[in-house]
């Protein structure tokens, strides 16, 4: 665990509480490209970085491309296209979603540990789990409390950035096959797309992206 | 190359998304015939996976593919006498995003690696979500708004417990590749609380897909929103390429010797589906919603039998093919239905017996099977799963499996009494048709063939499904 992949977690807790307090929906996908290419280049930091191939230098690539540039980008021209800039009255205040956010590093903090030490594992990924609970739960956490559904398509990426983190943490190097990591990224870009479309659609038939609007199919 | 399941419909998707619609329509039907010969070539053994990494010719897996490539078939064959009458604003991606749908699905069938099962079943909601949103009316866009973050949340939720189970291979030193079929030869040396942590991830993944209460609040919307082909092939299709994935990692957990473990999962869920279907169904508006409640029962029946194991296992599987092939009918000719008198609301109908005497025979004859009526195959699925669990000494959810069963059964049947005799004097707007009864008849048909007469490559197929989790037909 080098200084340097200890900082980039650093700046992932950071960008994960940047999101939870940001009101303006611009600065919150600024806030999700920053992260998608910090969590991209974790993974090349850490202990097993040395036997870097072809292959996972080129995934790295493709990786930061669709996380930091792809995914961020097409977010970005829905917010331009719905005339919407901020997230008015959050179903949890900012303040206490900044809270709540604290909150998820210590209680991640506290389960990341009792997992390393329960289980004897090499204890040197301990910060990039305590990262990954807290990435995974905060993305939950504005999925949930939050009303626009371009905010919940961001949190659903954080969510996913988390689940990723995990992966990296979790799971040795000799298990990950290109074909497989790259069916995944696909996944989630062609996921995003079609959100962004199903949410330009909400856009133009209901004036809005609340989804408190969206109340009609009920028991 | 097993894989052209796969491949072939993803190819003529995108040409029917150039081609002018005339042309899709036929693709549709041409595909849907090429895909079945291939599976039944699959069957006979006469092709084999040509990357046996991440593909293999499971029998669970070969079950759930033929049961799709079937229906489809039919639906598709419905799909076009009902494009025709329809005004559907962009028919191109709707033939296409069948198609990719398709082929989604087989993925799922085919899958043997963890993740690429996951790829594929995350791979599913993305091509069925424009389905759902083809009309673009406001409640559609709802029903696929939900449809789309609930169900990719939960699968995101099964990628970590994917990850959990790679951990547990981890700290057990395990080296093999990460497939169902080498974890399961070492499953015992697997680490079991982080595997049991991987099953429960794994079935609220896929459980939400599958539609497992309580993480079913999707399906009723996007099933009643869709098109009807759409919703047979939902209903009839991907709720059972979902609910492979559950069965697949319970039989991992089982063959590492924790199988009372999620045993008692499925159960339980299985049960407070059906029972959730049962509160719900009671006083339901609409016949497409009402539908779709008893898909959530159906689901909730057949995850139970797989928790029961032994004889009830069978039962599940026997239980997966019928209701596969009654709910699609019963989806089929609700279109008709919903053509007929332009609306969804079970009190904007009535007197069908009168009206639509054909459609009420499938429809009537598809509620009886799905009741659990001889001679459809329903009634044999149920009974076996019910005798299975007295085996195995379960009395009281068995108790509860049958009280929610009675309760369906007396909520529906007011509903569709309503709607078949109900009083009704108004116009009609869309007349039914042969093209448009005859699939709803040929698959309650084959319902009721499979009944009196299983085909032993069939039943070898499910008995082999099923060894491997300690199911058998002798208890």
């Amino acid at each position: 665990m080098s200084a340097f992949s200890d900082a980039l977690l650093a700046f992932t807790l950071l960008s994960v509480l940047m999101s939870l307090a940001a009101h303006r929906l611009v600065a919150l996908v600024k806030i999700m490209a920053f992260q998608g290419i910090v969590v991209s280049l974790i993974p090349l930091f850490l202990e097993h970085s040395h036997t870097l191939t072809m292959g996972s230098i080129l995934m790295l690539q493709v990786m930061i491309l669709i996380k930091g540039f792809f995914i961020p980008g097409f977010i970005y021209v829905a917010v331009r296209k719905i005339k919407i800039r901020r997230e008015i009255e959050p179903i949890v205040g900012y303040h206490a979603s900044l809270f709540a956010g604290l909150l998820f590093i210590l209680i991640s903090a506290f389960i990341a540990d009792r997992i390393y030490a329960s289980q004897s594992l090499p204890g040197e990924y301990v910060l990039l789990m305590i990262t990954a609970i807290t990435t995974l739960a905060s993305g939950l956490f504005l999925l949930m409390s939050r009303h626009k559904a371009i905010t919940q398509v961001i949190g659903y990426l954080m969510m996913e950035n988390g689940i990723y983190l995990f992966g990296t943490a979790l799971a040795k190097q000799t298990h990950t096959q290109y074909l497989v990591e790259f069916g995944v990224l696909l996944d989630l870009l062609v996921g995003i797309m079609i959100m962004g479309i199903v949410l330009n659609n909400i856009n133009s038939s209901f004036d809005d992206v609340d989804t408190a609007l969206l109340g009609q199919l009920k028991d | 190359m097993l894989e052209f399941t796969c491949l072939i419909p993803l190819f003529t998707g995108i040409i029917a998304m150039f081609l002018p619609v005339k042309f899709g329509r036929g693709i549709l039907v041409v595909t849907a015939l090429l895909h079945l010969q291939i599976t039944i070539m699959a069957w006979l053994g006469k092709i084999t996976p040509g990357l046996p990494q991440y593909f293999s010719a499971s029998p669970e897996g070969l079950l759930v593919l033929l049961v799709a490539s079937f229906i489809f078939l039919f639906i598709s064959i419905y799909a076009v006498s009902y494009m025709s009458v329809t005004e559907i604003t962009s028919e191109p991606i709707y033939i296409g995003c069948t198609l990719f749908f398709l082929s989604s699905m087989s993925m799922v069938a085919l899958a043997d690696h963890l993740i690429v099962l996951w790829i594929a079943i995350e791979a599913t909601t993305l091509m069925s979500a424009p389905l759902i949103f083809l009309h673009r009316s406001k409640s559609a866009l709802e029903a696929t708004w939900k449809y789309v973050m609930i169900c990719s949340v939960g699968i995101a939720l099964a990628l970590l417990g994917c990850f959990f189970i790679v951990l547990s291979m981890d700290i057990g030193n395990v080296q093999v590749a990460l497939t169902f079929s080498s974890l399961g030869a070492v499953a015992t040396q697997l680490d079991p609380m982080w595997l049991k942590a991987g099953f429960i991830f794994l079935v609220i993944g896929y459980g939400t897909k599958m539609g497992l209460a309580p993480m079913h609040t999707w399906l009723p919307d996007a099933h009643s929103e869709a098109p009807s082909p759409a919703s047979a092939l939902l209903s009839g299709a991907l709720l059972n390429c979902a609910f492979l994935g559950v069965y697949r990692s319970h039989r991992l957990l089982y063959q590492a010797g924790l199988g009372d473990f999620s045993s008692n999962i499925l159960i339980g869920l299985g049960l407070l589906s059906m029972l959730i279907a049962a509160i719900f169904i009671f006083n339901q508006t609409g016949y497409k919603r009402m539908l779709a409640y008893s898909s959530i029962e159906n689901m909730g029946i057949i995850a139970f039998g797989v928790g029961i194991g032994g004889l009830a296992t069978y039962g599940a599987m026997l239980h997966l093919i019928h209701h596969s092939l009654i709910k699609s009918s019963l989806f089929l000719s609700a279109g008709n239905i919903l053509l007929g008198y332009g609306s969804k609301l079970i009190s904007k109908t009535g007197n069908m017996a009168k009206v639509f005497p054909k459609t009420f025979t499938a429809f009537f004859a598809g509620f009886a099977g799905i009741s659990g009526f001889p001679p459809f195959g329903i009634f044999v699925s149920e009974l076996l799963i019910i005798i299975g669990a007295f085996q195995k000494g379960r009395t009281i959810s068995v108790s509860i499996f049958i009280l929610a069963l009675i309760l369906i059964f007396a909520g529906a049947s007011r509903l569709v009494m309503k709607m078949s005799f109900g009083k009704w004097d108004e116009e009609i707007l869309v007349d039914e048709n042969w093209a448009r009864v005859l699939p709803s008849y040929a698959l309650l048909l084959t319902s009721v063939i499979l009944c009196v007469w299983l085909p032993d490559s069939l039943y070898q197929t499910i008995l082999s499904a099923i060894a491997t989790i300690g199911g058998s037909v002798n208890g």
